[in-house]
């Protein structure tokens, strides 16, 4: 079972502010959204988790190895990192190049590269756009094209910055398929995300994120009942959640089908 | 986003000089020593120049600027003092080279003229927002597009520095080597820079849909949302520096059908 650990993690970019302040946490392979209001420091922490940042303090360790003795590229291997905005990745002149460069820095031969390109692509409904330029295409595929591209190079974790921005309902829905079934395949899929709607309905596991530590942890419905506390860290509960508290329900409901299956069994 | 003017707002005299005024001050700077054909107006010129970037508490920022133009100098100083045709007069023998006078002359001639363009431009540069010159021009006749060029460049070069920083973590996350041997980094330059290009063709594309919008070539009179409060002296400076220049000019163009 593949895990991080994160032992008294401290992050700082200038001395005396602190992003980062003690941070210990276990991630497995529970689907985790991590949620919190802008400059909580959620950006900084994926970053250290993937190692384009080290630590000031504290250790990230990776299935008990120290990731701080690896270089990024060489993490490559283990953990993927899927950035907010897609061009920011984006430079060879076919979708199907950019898909394959990731897997080829990783040490995979170009037939196999080429075998899990088409794969992911298929995963994130790109088949048939092998051929095509990426900025021939709109933003939201443009953003299927970055996931299809860390996808591809079959890491243990996979790490998703702001995966629902630009995505309609039919994109949102084609990114959750696309967690479960690297859930699936037990890798660990970590999100950073603002939409509460969309943890409700993929997630096993938020953590609250506020000031540079962990505000709140545990399975979604249990942290989404916190409502003082999501408050205080500037968010706010699932919709489907706050109707039915204005509605007088007690019962947490993360979203319709919760409430539907819990009328059904009630009537 | 760290900038790229080397602006400071201090509040001093010169901050509350218009950005023509001061303008006008390199302009005089430059040309009554040249019209007069005397190094000691150059010298007074920095003298008042260092006097003035002093009051305005900017002199400090003018020591990176020095020590780059000092590097070029100090070689200039260095070869004419050595080698420059004509050199006759041995003023500092050091054995096997010796510095010669004509040289040493010719080459304080040189660092004069550059130390007066450095500090004089220092004086508008360290005192004025790029935005308030750019307005100023704007304001009396200046193409707002070519301005919107000009001040657009102060936010995307830092823009795009930031930028890169984000393409190279992104393309290391693909697991790329963007450090090590030259090969190396040639190897990651292509996935380095065409990201920052497309970005950048894509942002330039989508601000200037956001000015046309926003009405950036109506026909109608602008107003200016910056309204400059000029120091009272600004004006009596001017005119004084103006009928200085033209002054000199004029001597010049006496001596010489004279």
């Amino acid at each position: 079972m593949n895990t991080i650990e994160i032992k008294n993690l401290h992050f700082s970019y200038n001395a005396g502010e602190e992003i980062l302040k003690g941070l210990n946490l276990t991630i497995d392979e529970r689907s985790t959204a991590i949620i919190g209001q802008n400059g909580a420091g959620k950006t900084t922490f994926v970053k250290l988790l993937k190692g384009l940042l080290r630590p000031t303090e504290g250790q990230i360790l990776f299935n008990g190895q120290d990731i701080s003795k690896q270089t990024v590229a060489t993490l490559a291997k283990d953990i993927g990192l899927i950035f907010q905005n897609p061009n920011d990745q984006i430079f060879k002149n076919t979708v199907l190049d950019e898909v394959m460069f990731g897997p080829m820095q990783i040490g995979m031969s170009k037939d196999k590269a080429k075998e899990v390109a088409l794969k992911a692509l298929d995963m994130v409904g790109l088949k048939g756009t092998e051929k095509i330029n990426p900025y021939d295409l709109g933003l939201s595929e443009r953003k299927m094209v970055s996931i299809a591209a860390i996808v591809a190079m079959d890491t243990k974790v996979v790490i998703f910055d702001e995966p629902t921005i630009a995505q309609d309902y039919m994109g949102k829905k084609r990114i959750q398929a696309i967690m479960k079934e690297l859930q699936r395949q037990h890798k660990i899929v970590i999100s950073i995300l603002h939409d509460m709607d969309f943890v409700a309905e993929t997630f096993d596991r938020a953590i609250v994120f506020a000031k540079g530590d962990a505000l709140l942890d545990g399975d979604v419905k249990s942290v989404f009942k916190e409502k003082d506390i999501l408050e205080k860290a500037y968010l706010e509960q699932p919709y489907t959640m706050q109707l039915c508290y204005e509605l007088g329900y007690k019962e947490a409901f993360l979203n319709p089908e919760d409430f539907v299956a819990y009328k059904k069994a009630n009537q | 986003m760290k900038s790229l003017s080397l602006y400071e707002d201090k509040q001093s005299f010169l901050n509350g000089l218009t950005p023509g005024c001061k303008a006008f001050y390199i302009i005089a700077a430059l040309v009554i020593p040249a019209m007069l054909g005397n190094k000691l107006i150059s010298i007074g010129f920095i003298v008042l120049s260092i006097l003035l970037l002093t009051q305005s508490k900017v002199i400090r920022r003018t020591l990176p600027i020095l020590a780059v133009s000092g590097f070029v100098l100090i070689t200039v100083i260095i070869i004419q003092g050595l080698f420059r045709a004509g050199n006759e007069t041995v003023v500092l023998d050091l054995g096997p080279v010796a510095f010669y006078k004509e040289g040493l002359i010719f080459a304080a001639d040189i660092a004069i003229n550059v130390l007066n363009i450095i500090f004089a431009f220092c004086v508008l540069v360290l005192t004025t927002k790029p935005s308030d010159i750019i307005e100023s021009m704007v304001s009396r006749g200046f193409s707002p597009r070519i301005g919107y060029v000009f001040v657009s460049l102060f936010q995307l070069i830092p823009q795009m520095t930031e930028r890169m920083s984000t393409i190279t973590d992104a393309q290391r996350s693909r697991g790329m080597e963007t450090e090590g041997s030259l090969l190396i980094r040639m190897k990651a330059f292509i996935p380095l820079i065409s990201p920052v290009i497309m970005s950048s063709f894509i942002d330039t594309k989508e601000r200037a849909i956001a000015l046309e919008v926003r009405g950036f070539n109506s026909k109608e009179k602008k107003s200016f949302l910056n309204v400059f409060h000029a120091n009272a002296a600004s004006r009596p400076i001017y005119w004084i520096l103006l009928i200085a220049t033209v002054a000199s000019v004029v001597w010049k163009l006496v001596m010489m059908f004279a």
